[in-house]
C-alpha cells in the first residue's frame, strides 16, 4: 500500500519540493553552526598543539597563558630550564593588535624565542630566525614575502602555519620575543608564560598548566557562545520538525476522504498511519540530503570556519526521521480517527 | 457468493441541535442474492444512514442487521475490517476515487490493502476495468475522467473482493442520462451474476432497474377518510415525537401540550393548543416524521383529518400559512 503514498507525493510534488527545500534549509542552518561550534572546540586545540611544548607556565592568580597578560620577567624561563625533567625553556608573550588585512582585523600576536619551545611549525616557507621577521597563519591571507605592520612596526613575512587561530577565527602571528618586548613592553625583557618541553610540576610562583589545562581554559571564554549556538541547533530542529509536521498534517487534512473511503473500503488504521509516516520520513531524508548539500556548499563562503564533523552528517538523517515521525503524529492521529462514514454523502 | 440481508427493528436515532432525531425507527427489511433493492426517499429519509448500517460503518441504536451469518452490529477489528473488505463492496455518491491514483490503482487499492500481491492485484484490477468498459482509461487518472466513467472506475472498485453485497449511495446523483444508462446496466449485470444490490437514490429513473422498492419517507394518507372524535384522558399522549403522522387534529374542547424532547430527556413546551385551533399538520404535508409530541393536559377531546380532508375543511390554509402556524 506505500505506493498510495508515493504517488500522493508526485500529486503533491509542488509542496512536496517545497517542503524538503523549507526544511533542507534548516536543517543545513543546523550543519552550519554545528560545523562553527565544532571549529570553536577544534581551533583551540590546534592553536596549543602548534606549540608543540608539554608544559606552560603563568604567574600564580594568572587564569592561564592565553587569558592573562600578568607579565613577568623573561628571564625566569632560564631557571625554569634548570629543573629537573624539563628538557627545554622559553618565555613567551601572548598579545592582541589590530592589522591591515585590506580591512581593519584583529589577530592574535604570540611572541616567540625563534628556534626556541613555542616557536611553530610552518606549513610554507622558514621558521622565524631573526628580528622583523613574521609567521602567520594561512587564515591571515598572506603569504611567504608578503609584509605586515604589527605594534606600528613592519613585519617581514617568512613563514605560515595553517590552521592556528583561536576566540573564533581570529587568525595568529607569530613574532620574536625580543621585537615585542622592543614594541609592546617598552624594551622590558618580560613575558606572559613559560612554556617548556619536559614535565614540570611545579614552581614557585608560578602554576604549571598541562595541554589539557590550557586547552580547557582557552575555550572558557567561548562558552556562552558555544552554549548558544547549541540551544539554537535545538530550535533549528524544532522548526524543522513544525515544518514537517505541517506538511504531513495537511496532506492527512486534505485526504480526509481518501482515508475515510480506504477505511470505508476494509484499509486497517495500521497501514494508513504508515503510509503517512513514510511520507514523513520520505520528506525528512530528502531534506536531510538537500541539507547536506546545501552545507557543503554554503560552507566556503562563511566568514568564520566551518568544521562540520564526519558524524553530523551520519546523524542528520536519523535525527530528521526521529524528527519526522515526531511531527507527523499529528497528521498520523487525524488519519486514524477519520470517520469512515464521510465516504457517504455528496 | 451468495448472501442474503435481514434487517430487524431497526431503530437510529441521533442528536441534532439538542433534539434526537431517528431516521430509522423500527425498519424491517429482507433481501435476497440477484436482487437490485431501492432505497427511495427524500433527504433526511435514513437511505445514506441504512447504507452506513450495511457496510458496517455506522452503529444502529438498535435492532438486527444480518448480512449472510454475520451479525453486522457486533462486528469489531479484524472481523469488522474483513467484513468491509470482502462481503460488501461501496458505490459512493461522489465517486470517492483518488485523484493521484490512475484507475487501474485505484481498483488494485482495496485489493493491495487486502494483501493481494501486487501482479495478481493488477491483472484482476485490469479484468474488472475491462468488464465496465474503460479498458482504453486505464492509466487516465479520475480528473482526466468523465463523471460516468469515474463511476465505472467505482463500481469496479467495489466489486474487486467480488463481494456479495454491493451498496450504491446516489450512483447516478453527478451523471447525465447517458452516463446514467451505463450505470444503471452495470449495475443490473451485478445484480444478475447473483449478487445482492442495494441502492440509495432520489432518481425515480432507476425503479424500472430495481426488483423490488422500499420508500423510506414516511407518506401522507391521501385518501378520504371519514374525521374521527378521539377522546383523550389528562396526560394521555396523543402521538409521539418521531412518530409518522398522516393526521391533522382539531382541539374541540379542553388542551392539548405539545412538547419537544431535548437528548437528555427534558421536554420544552412548543405550544398549547385550545379548542378551535388545530395542530400536527406539518408532519403529514410534507411527509415528515412529528418533530413533537402531543399530550392532553386535561380530559380534551380532537377530531382528527386526513390531509385531504383538512384542506378541503380549512381552505384558507396554505402551505406558507401553515409553516408559519405551525406547531409541531
Amino acid at each position: 500500500m506505500l505506493f498510495v503514498s508515493l504517488r500522493d507525493l508526485q500529486w503533491r510534488r509542488r509542496r512536496f519540493t517545497i517542503g524538503v527545500l523549507a526544511t533542507g534549509l534548516v536543517f543545513a542552518l543546523a550543519l552550519l553552526i554545528t560545523g562553527f561550534a565544532g571549529s570553536f572546540h577544534n581551533e583551540v586545540k590546534r592553536a596549543v598543539d602548534a606549540f608543540a611544548v608539554d608544559r606552560w607556565l603563568v604567574p600564580d592568580g594568572a587564569s592561564g597563558p592565553f587569558t592573562s597578560a600578568a607579565v613577568f620577567p623573561a628571564a625566569v624561563a632560564d631557571e625554569v630550564a634548570q629543573v629537573t625533567g624539563v628538557d627545554a625553556a622559553a618565555p613567551i608573550a601572548v598579545l592582541r593588535d589590530s592589522v591591515d588585512l585590506g580591512s581593519r582585523t584583529d589577530v592574535n600576536v604570540i611572541a616567540v624565542t625563534p628556534g626556541a619551545p613555542g616557536s611553530p611549525a610552518v606549513r610554507s616557507g622558514d621558521a622565524l630566525s631573526r628580528s622583523g621577521e613574521i609567521v602567520v597563519d594561512a587564515s591571515t591571507g598572506l603569504d611567504v614575502g608578503d609584509e605586515l605592520d604589527v605594534f606600528g612596526e613592519t613585519f617581514a613575512v617568512v613563514g605560515t602555519t595553517s590552521g592556528v587561530t583561536y576566540y573564533a577565527g581570529t587568525p595568529t602571528v607569530f613574532i620574536p620575543i625580543e621585537d615585542t618586548q622592543r614594541l609592546a613592553f617598552s624594551g622590558q625583557p618580560l613575558a606572559t608564560a613559560v612554556v617548556t618541553t619536559g614535565a614540570i610540576s611545579e614552581f614557585d610562583g608560578f602554576q604549571v598548566l598541562t595541554n589539557d589545562d590550557t586547552i580547557e581554559e582557552l575555550r572558557r571564554p567561548l562558552g556562552k557562545a558555544t552554549s548558544t549556538i547549541d540551544f539554537l541547533r535545538v530550535l533549528l530542529w524544532i522548526v524543522a520538525a513544525g515544518i514537517i509536521g505541517s506538511v504531513v498534517y495537511l496532506q492527512a487534512v486534505e485526504r480526509t476522504r481518501d482515508f475515510a473511503v480506504l477505511k470505508a473500503t476494509g484499509t486497517t488504521n495500521g497501514t494508513l498511519a504508515i503510509g503517512l509516516a513514510v511520507q514523513a520520513i520520505i520528506l525528512a531524508v530528502a531534506a536531510a540530503v538537500a541539507a547536506v548539500v546545501l552545507a557543503l556548499l554554503l560552507s566556503p563562503v562563511m566568514s568564520m570556519d566551518v568544521e562540520i564533523p564526519t558524524s553530523a552528517f551520519v546523524v542528520l538523517p536519523i535525527v530528521a526521521i526521529a524528527v519526522g515521525l515526531l511531527s507527523s503524529l499529528a497528521g498520523l492521529r487525524r488519519a486514524v480517527t477519520v470517520d469512515p462514514a464521510l465516504a457517504f454523502g455528496g | 457468493m451468495t448472501t442474503h440481508v435481514q434487517i430487524r427493528d431497526l431503530v437510529v436515532e441521533y442528536s441534532s441541535g439538542g433534539y434526537p432525531v431517528r431516521p430509522i425507527n423500527g425498519l424491517d427489511l429482507d433481501a435476497s442474492p440477484g436482487e437490485v433493492v431501492l432505497l427511495l426517499g427524500a433527504s433526511g429519509s435514513g437511505k445514506t444512514t441504512l447504507l452506513s448500517i450495511l457496510a458496517a460503518i455506522l452503529t444502529p441504536t438498535s435492532g438486527s442487521v444480518r448480512v449472510g451469518d454475520a451479525e453486522v452490529t457486533t462486528l469489531r477489528g479484524a472481523a469488522l475490517t474483513r467484513y468491509r473488505r470482502d462481503t460488501v463492496g461501496v458505490v459512493f455518491q461522489a465517486f470517492n476515487l483518488i485523484p493521484s491514483l490512475t484507475a487501474l490503482e485505484n481498483v488494485e487499492v482495496p485489493l493491495r490493502a487486502g494483501g493481494v500481491k501486487r501482479k495478481v492485484a493488477k491483472a484482476r484490477a485490469k479484468l474488472l476495468l475491462e468488464s465496465v468498459d474503460l479498458a482504453e482509461r486505464m492509466t487516465h487518472r479520475p480528473g482526466d475522467l468523465s463523471g460516468g466513467q469515474q463511476q465505472r472506475v467505482a463500481i469496479a472498485r467495489a466489486l474487486a473482493h467480488d463481494p456479495p453485497l454491493v451498496l450504491g449511495d446516489e450512483p447516478t446523483a453527478h451523471l447525465d442520462y447517458i452516463q446514467v444508462e451505463g450505470v444503471l446496466k452495470i449495475l443490473r449485470r451485478i445484480a444478475d451474476d447473483g449478487r445482492l444490490v442495494i441502492v440509495a437514490t432520489h432518481d425515480d429513473r432507476m425503479i424500472p432497474l430495481a426488483d423490488r422498492v422500499v420508500n423510506l419517507t414516511p407518506r401522507a394518507d391521501v385518501e378520504s377518510r371519514p374525521p374521527v372524535r378521539v377522546e383523550l384522558v389528562a396526560g394521555a399522549e396523543l402521538f409521539a415525537q418521531g412518530d409518522v403522522g398522516d393526521l391533522v387534529y382539531v382541539v374541540e374542547s379542553g388542551e392539548i401540550d405539545i412538547v419537544r424532547t431535548r437528548d437528555d430527556g427534558t421536554g420544552e413546551q412548543v405550544a398549547i393548543v385550545k379548542p378551535g385551533n388545530y395542530f400536527g399538520e406539518l408532519a403529514p404535508m410534507f411527509g415528515l416524521r412529528r418533530s413533537a409530541g402531543a399530550r392532553a393536559t386535561e380530559p380534551t377531546v380532537v377530531t382528527a383529518y386526513t390531509m385531504r380532508d383538512f384542506r378541503d375543511r380549512f381552505q384558507l390554509v396554505t402551505p406558507t400559512e401553515t409553516l408559519a402556524n405551525a406547531a409541531d
